[in-house]
């Protein structure tokens, strides 16, 4: 486990920075976690994907299917990875204040 | 020539780094990937993790077990490897694979025959501490000193000092081998070498609470607790397996409905969980072929029966042995009459053949295959195939545990030969075909730099190994398919691709086999691969 910090932003993140804790998760904990994904400024369907993952993570407990991402947010795959260029999982689900997928995806 | 001569009384002594890796040692890759300077620059690990964890073996990490902070934290490390290691050598702690592992322990003549079998010792440029025989000669002189007590074994078997730091290096070393036991394959006289990786690594984990994170924490550990390492409890499965389906009807225009807990079916299908989130196309082809071929199938909606993975296998046996038969249960509640394991390598092993260890009495269920499943119905003359759908060039991967453990082999190439006009081997293929680099658990361990190592230096071979394949095609204006039956695979496949960009630069994509039978359905929409929607 790791702190990261940035401005008045401090959380606990693994290896990977991911955040440890999600319920620490705020508006300005994504705009940090975006710096580290090479994401400068967060713009409107950058945050309609972020509320999309951290509503079904509210719900589900995990990170939806990309394919489910997809559909319903109406962003094609190509243009999640132009929003947040490691992907879905790596970047988007690290913005949104998600914990790293798990298993075998 | 080589630069480094590493010998085996340098890995207990301390020092900042055993190894360095060169990317100009690399075996190098086709063009347009040939140049050294384009290689992806490497993560650093970061300077406050060096000073807390084990990093000293390469330039990698992917355990990292703290430092220790006192004298008797030190003396603890390597006392319990030692009593862990005693076990090892005993019948009634070790009666799973006690007869293999004397024999590698007894019967290795040095000959290094495997070294230039291992594709991880070749990519790297062959490095001495990736030599199959470097780990094994390491654990082998252990055992003879410190757990037999050999009278003048330093001088018989060769010497070694054992302190924190063997220890400690040798936790990280056993995570550099995929377990592809291409090694074995060819050792004349036998010996494992991949078998001491997994022994070694069963005492870190059984006797020493020690493994890798993705692996033990965040995969058997969860599966067994919330019923798969993805994280999805039965009621998230059934919901993604209903988006599947209505996504598979748009694309297919067939009606697709999956099966669950029917009673008495003729056969439960089991995926590896991360399919679903991560490959939605092919459990949903799945069911499109099972469905056109009139199967009476059903999937378990039982926690842990609806994810077939078994990290176990890699490293642990006690967890390898809680959910192979969580599996089995699950088909003897239904009364089906057979398990058919989806493509998903290490789910074959585990379930088919390490577990018939465990699975005794009624719980001793028939299993299957999905290859010589697909295969019967393929040729069954059920479905309508139009193989000039399939038009495009095709190789297959071949994956460790299904083809070189197994010996599944043909069912795969007959379906290929027959519904891709354009199939064509890599070289060498079939039980002699090289990991992707992923294997025993690589492709879901990325903390640090470990994405760097698994995909440039182990999955190296691999990717050389997909081009070549294309060599008569190589440029992007060939669209080009990847067929690699196992969801592990896949996940290294795609991060190697993603590395080396290689869907812009050479028009690759990667799926499984059940994604090719679908898109020669002649009742299927044309176009269920689509080179477009794959990134």
């Amino acid at each position: 486990m790791a702190i990261f910090e940035q401005g008045d932003v401090k959380i606990d993140v693994d290896e990977d920075g991911f955040m440890e804790e999600p319920d620490q998760w705020n508006e300005k904990v994504a705009v940090a976690l975006a710096s580290t994904e090479g994401v400068d400024e967060l713009s409107e369907d950058h945050w309609k994907l972020i509320n999309y993952l951290r509503e079904y993570y509210a719900k589900f407990g995990i990170a939806p299917m990309i394919r489910k991402l997809c559909k319903e947010t109406g962003f094609p795959l190509k243009k999640v990875y132009e929003m947040f260029p490691s992907g879905p999982a790596k970047g988007a689900c690290k913005v949104a204040g998600l914990a790293k997928p798990t298993g075998c995806v | 020539m080589k630069k480094n001569k590493l010998k085996i009384s340098d890995f207990s002594k301390e020092s900042d780094q055993l190894v360095h890796i060169d990317p100009k040692d690399f075996i190098p890759l086709p063009p347009p990937y040939d140049k050294i300077e384009d290689e992806p620059i490497w993560k650093e690990i970061k300077p406050e993790y060096r000073e807390t964890h084990e990093c000293t073996l390469d330039d990698t990490v992917a355990v990292g077990i703290p430092k220790p902070k006192t004298p008797e934290e030190e003396k603890e490390l390597v006392d319990k490897f030692v009593s862990g290691l005693r076990k090892l050598f005993e019948k009634e702690n070790n009666w799973t694979f006690l007869q293999q592992l004397m024999l590698s322990l007894e019967h290795c003549a040095k000959c290094q025959t495997c070294v230039d079998a291992c594709p991880i010792y070749e990519a790297s440029g062959k490095n001495d501490l990736y030599r199959p025989t470097y780990r094994s000669e390491i654990w082998r002189r252990i055992v003879k000193k410190y757990v037999q007590k050999k009278p003048f074994s330093s001088f018989t078997d060769g010497d070694i000092d054992l302190n924190w730091t063997t220890v400690a290096r040798l936790i990280e070393l056993s995570y550099r081998c995929t377990i592809c036991r291409r090694c074995a394959q060819t050792c004349p006289v036998g010996v494992d070498n991949a078998l001491i990786t997994h022994e070694l690594r069963k005492v870190f984990s059984q006797e020493m609470g020690i493994a890798a994170k993705e692996i033990h924490e965040k995969g058997s550990v969860l599966q067994l607790k919330v019923g798969s390492s993805t994280g999805m409890n039965s009621e998230v499965v059934k919901d993604n397996i209903d988006f599947i389906d209505e996504d598979m009807t748009d694309i297919t225009g067939i009606e697709v409905k999956s099966k669950w807990d029917v009673k008495g079916a003729d056969l439960m299908l089991i995926h590896n969980a991360g399919e679903i989130i991560a490959w939605p196309e092919n459990p949903g082809a799945f069911a499109i072929i099972l469905e056109a071929a009139g199967i009476n199938w059903t999937m378990s909606s039982e926690a842990v029966a609806y994810d077939g993975i078994n990290y176990g296998l890699w490293y642990d046996d006690v967890q390898l042995a809680r959910v192979a038969i969580k599996h089995a249960q699950a088909a003897k509640k239904l009364g089906v009459k057979k398990i058919v394991v989806g493509e998903c390598g290490h789910a074959h092993k585990a379930l088919t053949v390490i577990a018939d260890r465990v699975l005794v009495g009624d719980l001793n269920v028939p299993r299957e295959s999905a290859m010589t499943l697909l295969e019967d119905i393929v040729f069954s003359g059920k479905i309508k195939f139009d193989p000039s759908r399939n038009d495009f060039p095709v190789t297959l991967h071949d994956p460790c545990n299904m083809v070189r453990l197994m010996g599944i082999v043909e069912p795969q190439r007959r379906i290929l030969r027959y519904l891709c006009p354009q199939f064509r081997e890599m070289t060498p293929h079939g039980v002699h075909n090289y990991c992707c680099g992923g294997g025993s658990g690589f492709a879901i361990m990325s903390a640090h730099n470990f994405t760097n190592w698994r995909v440039a230096v182990s999955g190296r071979k691999k990717f050389k190994q997909i081009l070549d394949a294309y060599s008569d095609c190589p440029g992007p204006e060939t669209k080009k398919y990847l067929c690699a039956p196992c969801s592990n695979c896949k996940g290294q496949i795609r991060d190697i691709f993603q590395y080396y960009n290689a869907k812009e630069k050479s028009n690759l994509i990667y799926g499984g086999l059940v994604e090719l039978i679908v898109n020669a359905m002649v009742d299927v929409k044309p176009g269920f691969i689509s080179w477009e929607d794959a990134f």
